[in-house]
């Protein structure tokens, strides 16, 4: 673990991207604290520029809404659905990879015909129709974006999983006459894990960054705020207003920066066969 | 705000004033939201399709400002004593499109056979109508059964377009191929319909209306994003955004462009009236005092200032102030949060949250619904937001899937046409957003209705509605919101662009462009 | 196996594909609340029963689900997509008639990022740890990070409103009657904006993968040799990493050529360009049942075209893969 932290410590990128994240997480950590009331409440005079008045530290909406309290309360979402859709999407698209590299022959056929025939599907315009269909709620949305983002997991896992599979050690077990499933539980999966957390904390971002594209076609829960709601929102009033829908742009270019540069960190701290020569 | 509407008042002097000669030629470029789906005006009556259609099919009448009918395909016409007897004379020399003369035949081919097929609206209309009949080639009549106050205001074109008989008798209208070329007898003639890019409809030099219209042509774009309508507005390749075409936050900022003229009128016919459907059947909102603190806990004037560029007014209860028969002899409900709680309270309000479905139509709708929903709050009411897109908001309507929905009608310029669909018991059936998706039952009401619809004289009506409307205003059955304003916006030297109560709709007939 | 066998075997099993695609997209949409006939009605602002029973008539929603799914299946395999119940259109012309503006745009947007993309990585590549890989590899992450839309709204509100330089949206200057060459640089001029903010993204991808490839390739043994050997560095990077770095690059390149059609939703609506990403949201909208399918499976056709194409690219460049 040490020596791991040395070699992620190495990376600027890394150390800058876990600083960023640990702000947005305080952030939305804190937000009841910093903002205790609603940030759908309508505080004060619509369209205020930042700081124009106390306490509208970046301004108000188009109803008089404080933007800060959007952007704090915002990083819970953005996180929140971010975080959980990667791991739906991780949940589908380890077991389908692991099954198919481990047991091979019409197994694999089957799982990789399947996962194909997901990605021949065009993402993003499946993801809006799932949305459209099951009505936009956080559930609906987070389902969405995990149907759209597994098959590239499963590929990953049945990757690692092949090759891993003709390692001594997994032979070893096998005529141990372990079972398959702890096999690929304990000694497969542990070993397989550098790319799939790189993989990981990269879905994050790229999650986040679908739900503020479904929300700004405005497939997004109404009952929750979040930054691609409030750019949604912001966009028909761009003009007189850039401020709505700057800051919480802002807030999704950093925290999806922040995630891909941890995500190259870890990159270059667990799989340094691919390690920058920097 | 206070800037705007002073553009508007200045406008209204100069729209009353014109004193300028038209002038002949030029084309008009204009904002078309959304693609319509058929410009068949006899088939498809939705917003789009009479926007555009409207100049290429006519009716018999139009309307003023104030309701009153103007000739039309129909130069005169009269009424009888018992007011059971309509007769229309037509213009002389109105030819089709397509050269084919029009005549009485076509009329009594579109009321009593084409429309009564297809247009869902104008059939329950024809309900009381006995015989329509053309004693000779310019003469059409209607017989009643009974009398049917409302009867003089269907004459609109989109209410009944008038469709060539020799084009469409006799055949599957649906599948008729001439749809896709209409052919009217209205100021513009079809020409070309490039989808998903523009319409071009140019000039009918054959009009009956000797000397106009006096546009070359109208370039209908379709531009599917409201900012860039408003951006194709500024950099000059449109010069008119009718109604709703641009986001209400925008309406201000171009306003105050140079060369630009606002009006809100020419939307009287429709009368567009926003309220939320409460559902009477269950929940909550079964409760009368709890329906009634709605009315107290919604703040109406940040709606209208707010999200509606201070345009409309207050809607002070079921019928349009620019309806006939309104009444504003009702109850009076302000903006009072306090006494909003109190009735929630006295409603025996358990904190069931209540399912509020705003309306998928745009972003202002969707701040109006955030809005209301904070209001609701405030007022001691748990609330949920529903999202739903239109076909999922029409369905959870027609199935009385909702407790509070956003919704706004057309009135039709008469309380027998667009009101009292609203409220009457015989109009609940499933299936259908348009009918009383509230639930709302009262025999009263209905008896009121039934009989303002069928009194003969304008006095007798008025004082059955000014009854109903004080029973209704009392009951709270639907939330009244606002009646909307639709600012259009254009460039000031496009004139006379807005001269009836359906405005642009049939609007370029007379419009000229100043040079 | 010969180049023909595989060609076949691959395009039979993309029929199957198809076909299975569909079948979800029909259940999919079909469990969707609401129905074209109730949209319709809906947008008239009246209805009544029997005006909604004509229209499902017409367009056979009165039919069970089971014998819907299989006349429209029974029809797609004859090539007819069916009816637009809303356009009043053949589904087909619809969608050739918006296809080729998607195709331009996304083709110019492909060309830009791959472009721009290699140029950078490689020039990233080539300067591991100095200033212009520095620079490089911080404006890719940046494109990278920042939302699609946000970035259109940006360009169109700089470059359109603020300095009038370029069309904001649309295909074409509305009502021009130009022909020719003049028609082609109109064109030309309104793609910019939608073609470069719809290439930012990928050209931050091909960027950063062209440069880990470059790097992770000039590591490898050959190279090494070649070094050795005292060959000119321009001339080893060029024949021997740039070559071999490009394969990865091959098949994100097909991935993304399968995307283009699906992925210009939201730049189709931002510029008003009036390609099939916008035709497909509005079918969904409007519940238009067949346009929507139709747009679905021609959509998918590319993407399994474009699969085919990288894979026999890929047993073009590397002919050990086909043994």
């Amino acid at each position: 673990m040490k020596d791991f932290w040395t070699k992620y410590s190495r990376n600027i990128g890394g150390v800058a991207g876990i600083v960023i994240l640990a702000i947005v997480l305080v952030v939305a950590i804190g937000a009841p604290l910093l903002f205790p009331d609603s940030p759908w409440k309508m505080v004060q005079r619509p369209f205020l520029p930042p700081m124009a008045v106390d306490g509208m530290l970046l301004g108000t909406d188009t109803l008089g809404r404080n933007v800060a309290a959007g952007v704090a309360h915002g990083a819970r979402v953005s996180l929140l659905i971010g975080l959980i859709s990667t791991v739906v999407a991780l949940a589908i698209g380890i077991p389908i990879g692991a099954t198919a590299g481990y047991f091979g022959g019409i197994v694999d056929d089957a799982l990789m015909r399947f996962t194909e025939f997901f990605q021949t599907v065009p993402n993003f315009a499946l993801a809006i129709v799932l949305v459209a269909i099951f009505q936009p709620s956080i559930y609906s949305i987070v389902g969405a974006i995990s149907i759209v983002s597994w098959p590239p997991v499963a590929r990953l896992v049945r990757g690692e999983v092949l090759s891993l599979r003709k390692r001594e050690y997994v032979e070893a077990a096998i005529l141990a006459g372990q079972s398959n499933s702890k096999i690929i539980l304990t000694q497969i999966l542990p070993n397989a894990m550098s790319p799939i957390i790189v993989l990981g904390s990269l879905m994050v971002a790229t999650a986040i960054l679908l739900e503020s594209s479904l929300s700004f076609l405005g497939l997004g829960d109404p009952n929750v705020i979040s930054w691609g709601y409030m750019i949604g929102a912001g966009r028909t009033v761009i003009r007189q207003a850039w401020w709505i829908s700057f800051f919480p742009g802002i807030a999704i270019l950093l925290t999806v920066l922040a995630l891909n540069l941890i995500g190259e960190g870890l990159n270059d701290a667990l799989n340094p066969r691919l390690a920058r020569k920097s | 705000m206070k800037r705007l509407v002073l553009a508007f008042s200045a406008l209204a002097m100069v729209a009353g004033g014109a004193v300028a000669e038209p002038v002949s030629g030029g084309r008009a470029n204009v904002v078309i939201q959304p693609e319509p789906p058929s410009l068949m005006l006899g088939l498809v009556q939705n917003g789009p399709t009479q926007m555009v259609a409207g100049n290429i099919y006519e009716s018999l009448l139009r309307y003023d400002h104030d309701l009153n009918p103007m000739p039309s395909l129909a130069k005169s016409w009269s009424v009888s004593e018992d007011g059971k007897t309509y007769t229309f004379t037509l213009q002389d020399g109105v030819k089709w499109h397509d050269g084919t003369a029009f005549s009485a035949a076509d009329v009594v081919f579109t009321a009593d056979v084409f429309l009564r097929e297809t247009h869902a609206r104008l059939r329950a209309s024809l309900k009381h109508v006995e015989s329509i009949t053309a004693p000779d080639d310019s003469t059409v009549v209607f017989q009643l059964k009974n009398p049917f106050g409302p009867f003089i205001g269907i004459f609109e074109a989109g209410t009944m377009p008038i469709v060539p008989k020799h084009i469409y008798e006799g055949t599957d209208y649906k599948k008729n191929p001439a749809n896709n070329t209409p052919i009217g007898t209205g100021p513009f003639k079809f020409a070309d319909w490039v989808k998903g890019s523009h319409i071009l409809l140019t000039k009918n030099e054959a009009y009956w209306d000797e000397g106009k219209p006096y546009l070359d042509e109208i370039y209908w774009h379709v531009i599917p994003d409201a900012n860039s309508r408003a951006v194709a507005f500024e950099t000059g390749k449109v010069d008119v955004l009718p109604g709703g075409s641009i986001e209400n936050f925008d309406v201000e900022r171009i306003s105050n462009l140079p060369n630009t003229c606002v009006t809100d009128k020419g939307w009287e016919y429709f009368g567009p009236h926003a309220f939320l459907w409460l559902n009477n059947r269950q929940g909550p909102t079964a409760n009368k005092q709890f329906r009634q603190a709605l009315m107290y806990a919604i703040d109406r004037n940040f709606a209208k200032e707010v999200l509606w560029n201070g345009l409309g007014n207050l809607a002070s209860g079921p019928v349009s102030s620019s309806t006939k028969f309104y009444s504003n002899d009702v109850t009076q409900y302000d903006y009072n949060p306090d006494k909003a709680r109190e009735l929630v309270k006295a409603s025996g309000y358990d904190g069931t949250p209540v399912r509020l479905l705003p309306m998928p139509y745009g972003e202002t709708w969707l701040r109006w619904g955030e809005a209301v929903k904070q209001n609701l709050q405030e007022a001691g009411i748990k609330v949920e937001s529903v999202a739903t897109d239109v076909a999922g908001w029409n369905q959870k309507l027609s199935e009385w899937d909702y407790d509070i929905a956003f919704t706004y009608l057309y009135q039709y310029g008469d309380p027998a046409l667009g009101v009292a669909r609203t409220y009457v018991s015989t109009n609940i059936a499933k299936g259908s957003p348009w009918n009383n998706v509230g639930g709302y039952e009262s025999t009263e009401v209905d008896n009121l209705f039934g009989e303002a619809a069928l009194a003969v004289t304008a006095e007798e009506r008025q004082a059955l509605y000014n009854k109903v409307q004080s029973k209704l205003v009392d009951d709270v059955p639907v939330a009244w919101l606002l009646e909307l304003g639709f600012p259009t916006i254009h460039r000031c030297n496009v004139k006379s662009l807005v001269n009836t109560a359906i405005g642009v709709n049939d609007g370029f007939k007379d419009a000229y462009i100043e040079k | 196996m010969s180049m023909i066998q595989f060609i076949a075997a691959r395009l039979t099993k993309a029929v199957f594909v198809l076909i299975a695609i569909l079948i979800l997209n029909f259940c999919l949409i079909h469990a969707a609340p609401g129905d074209p006939a109730a949209v319709m009605a809906g947008e008239a602002g009246a209805t009544d029963e029997l005006f909604l029973q004509q229209l499902r008539e017409q367009f056979g929603l009165d039919q069970p689900f089971h014998v819907q799914l299989w006349i429209y299946l029974s029809d797609v395999i004859q090539l007819d997509l069916g009816y637009s119940y809303r356009q009043q259109m053949p589904v087909a012309d619809l969608i050739l008639e918006r296809l080729p503006a998607t195709l331009l745009l996304t083709g110019a947007a492909f060309v830009i990022s791959l472009l721009f993309g290699i140029t950078a990585g490689v020039l990233s590549a080539a300067n591991v740890g100095r200033w212009k890989d520095t620079l490089i590899s911080i404006l890719a992450l940046i494109f990278y990070a920042t939302p699609l839309f946000w970035v259109a709204i940006m360009a169109v509100l700089l470059f359109s409103v603020t300095l009038g330089w370029l069309p904001g949206f649309g295909y074409e200057t509305v009502g021009s009657t130009y022909t020719g060459l003049r028609r082609a640089l109109d064109i030309g001029a309104h793609l910019i904006l939608p073609a470069v903010t719809l290439g930012l993204f990928f050209t931050a991808v091909y960027a950063r993968m062209t440069r880990a490839s470059m790097l992770e390739v000039s590591e490898m043994d050959f190279v090494k040799t070649a070094r050795a050997k005292g060959l000119p560095r321009r001339t080893i990077q060029r024949r021997h990493i740039l070559r071999n770095a490009l394969l990865p690059i091959v098949t994100l390149a097909g991935l993304q050529a399968g995307q283009l059609v699906g992925g210009a939703v939201l730049t189709e609506t931002v510029f008003a360009w009036p390609g099939i990403g916008r035709l497909m949201f509005e079918a969904l909208a409007q519940r238009d049942y067949n346009l929507l399918l139709g747009i679905f499976f021609v959509s998918a056709s590319m993407v399994i075209l474009f699969n085919l194409v990288t894979d026999i690219l890929y047993r073009v460049i590397d002919p050990r893969i086909a043994s």
